[in-house]
């Protein structure tokens, strides 16, 4: 019976979650302007430094930042306007 | 009972995968939301993109123990921590390949051991969609995985955290999704799992029976586990960052063993969060998790003779906290003092404990309730450059105190 109950906890909460995913993609799919309009550098700022500190632009070559970004695109799971922002802000800034 | 738990956790996957493909097709395309075009890169030749990032890692400790009714013990040494290499490979706009090889030296007696932390192949099936599969770390927590690296400002590791979902193989998908001022994160997969301990030969504290093991490749029953997480980020700054993470598995112990339908599952909710008081920055970082498995009665042999003791029944359960918090004063004109970062961090972790005991008995396998208090100072020579200096004094419930000053550099390139 307990096992039975939190089974369908976890269902429900995954479920749930998962509903709101859906639900959000569908109806947030506008952006407002002022976040739409952040530049690369804007980006840059905020993101990278959640985890670390922001990365020097000249710590890696053109090619090399752009495997870097898809690395951080996986391992932070950015949205890709994000990160492709923050990849050309880090290449026209190297 | 079995067939139910199987088939739901057959539908949520698919209503998982279903909501990423009809989400992506029906979604919205309007200039707000186009990524704009990526810069044509400066070098000339070649579709294949190739970093071999790594770091290497030393450090310096001093370990005292106290203990009622033993005489104190202290020991100094250098440590030479770890080496790891990391290449990552960009093949085209959606194929990226990633992986992460660690050396690992043995503390006592000398030798290494070569582990394959990750090897992981990702393809961007839409801006919303990357699937991926092979050897990773699944999204479980904030610090496994995200801030157990040059990234952690704390230099140790909270206690309780290595215990939930680590590496494993396995396939899923995940994405990024802005919505108005916010962002979600999701992460979904189907891995092999934890493995059951169960050892039928070592007698006494030394016997790791009903813990969870993450580090084999090949699956040993049948069954997956279904596991995920969902980060929300509801500022439009980005700066905080919530997240709940879990993982089910049906069956840990092998094929057709005993213990085959012995199941487990496994909770976290984190908090990320970072503000500019200008001059100084400041972080809060917090985790929770909770793992249980099945609860049984294990019998194991005690000596040749095959004796069979049964085990006291005990509560296959266990959680561990820790909470952070660091200053940095970044905006300080000085290089050296705005280099510096000052963190303190307390945590618990609490084990598995027998049946109609009290709380102060231990595990079967001899872990004992720890209390953690950490104090870091960090210089960032760079960005990924941390010389970490820290007191942490770790207290364990009818155990010893160990008090552990460590001084660590990480270089990673």
């Amino acid at each position: 019976m307990k096992n039975k109950s939190r089974n369908r906890i976890i269902s429900l909460t995954v479920i749930m979650g998962i509903t709101s995913i859906f639900v959000v993609m569908i109806n947030g799919c506008k952006v407002p302007e002022s976040i739409a309009n952040k530049s690369g550098a804007q980006l840059w700022g905020e993101n990278c430094i959640r985890c670390h500190n922001s990365p020097d632009p000249k710590t890696y070559s053109d090619d090399q930042w752009d495997a870097a970004a898809e690395h951080m695109r996986q391992k932070a799971i950015l949205t890709d306007v994000e990160i492709t922002k923050i990849k050309a802000f880090l290449k026209l800034a190297n | 009972m079995k067939t139910k738990t199987g088939t739901i956790r057959r539908i949520i996957l698919l209503a998982g995968l279903c909501a990423g493909y009809i989400s992506s097709a029906y979604a919205q395309q309007d200039s707000s939301t186009v990524a704009p075009a990526e810069i044509p890169n400066k070098a000339q030749g070649g579709g294949t993109k190739f970093l071999l990032a790594g770091k290497a890692q030393a450090s310096w400790s001093q370990i005292a123990t106290q203990l009622q009714g033993a005489p104190n013990t202290s020991s100094h040494t250098f440590f030479p921590d770890a080496f790891m290499l990391m290449p990552l490979v960009k093949v085209n706009n959606r194929l990226f390949l990633d992986a992460q090889v660690e050396v690992d030296v043995n503390p006592m007696g000398g030798g290494a051991a070569i582990n394959l932390n990750e090897m992981i192949v990702y393809y961007r099936s839409t801006p919303w969609l990357s699937v991926f599969g092979g050897n990773f770390s699944p999204k479980y927590g904030l610090y496994m995985g995200v801030m157990d690296d040059f990234t952690n400002r704390y230099c140790t590791d909270p206690i309780g955290m290595n215990r939930g979902p680590q590496t494993q193989t396995g396939i899923g998908i995940q994405g990024g999704i802005q919505a108005g001022y916010s962002k979600f994160n999701y992460q979904l997969y189907l891995s092999n799992g934890p493995q059951l301990v169960v050892d039928s030969s070592t007698h006494g504290n030394a016997n790791a029976t009903g813990s969870l093991n993450y580090g084999n490749y090949t699956d040993n029953n049948n069954n997956k586990a279904i596991g995920g997480s969902i980060g929300f980020l509801p500022l439009s700054n980005s700066n905080l960052q919530l997240d709940v993470s879990g993982q089910v598995a049906g069956k840990t112990g092998s094929l057709n063993s005993p213990y085959e339908n012995i199941s487990s599952y496994s909770l976290a909710a984190d908090i990320n969060y970072y503000h500019l008081f200008n001059p100084v920055m400041v972080r809060v970082q917090a985790e929770y998790n909770y793992t249980k498995t099945h609860q049984f009665n294990y019998p194991w042999f005690s000596d040749s003779t095959k004796s069979t003791l049964l085990v006291p029944g005990f509560n296959n359960q266990l959680s561990g906290w820790y909470a952070g918090i660091t200053v940095r004063p970044s905006g300080i004109d000085n290089e050296i003092i705005r280099n510096l970062e000052l963190g303190a961090r307390v945590g618990t972790y609490t084990p598995p404990g027998y049946i109609g005991a009290t709380s102060n008995t231990p595990a079967p396998w001899g872990e004992n309730a720890e209390q953690q208090t950490t104090v870091c100072l960090t210089y960032w020579f760079t960005w990924k450059t941390p010389l970490n200096i820290a007191y942490d004094q770790l207290k364990m419930t009818n155990g010893p105190t160990i008090t552990t000053y460590t001084a660590r550099l990480i270089y990673f390139f």
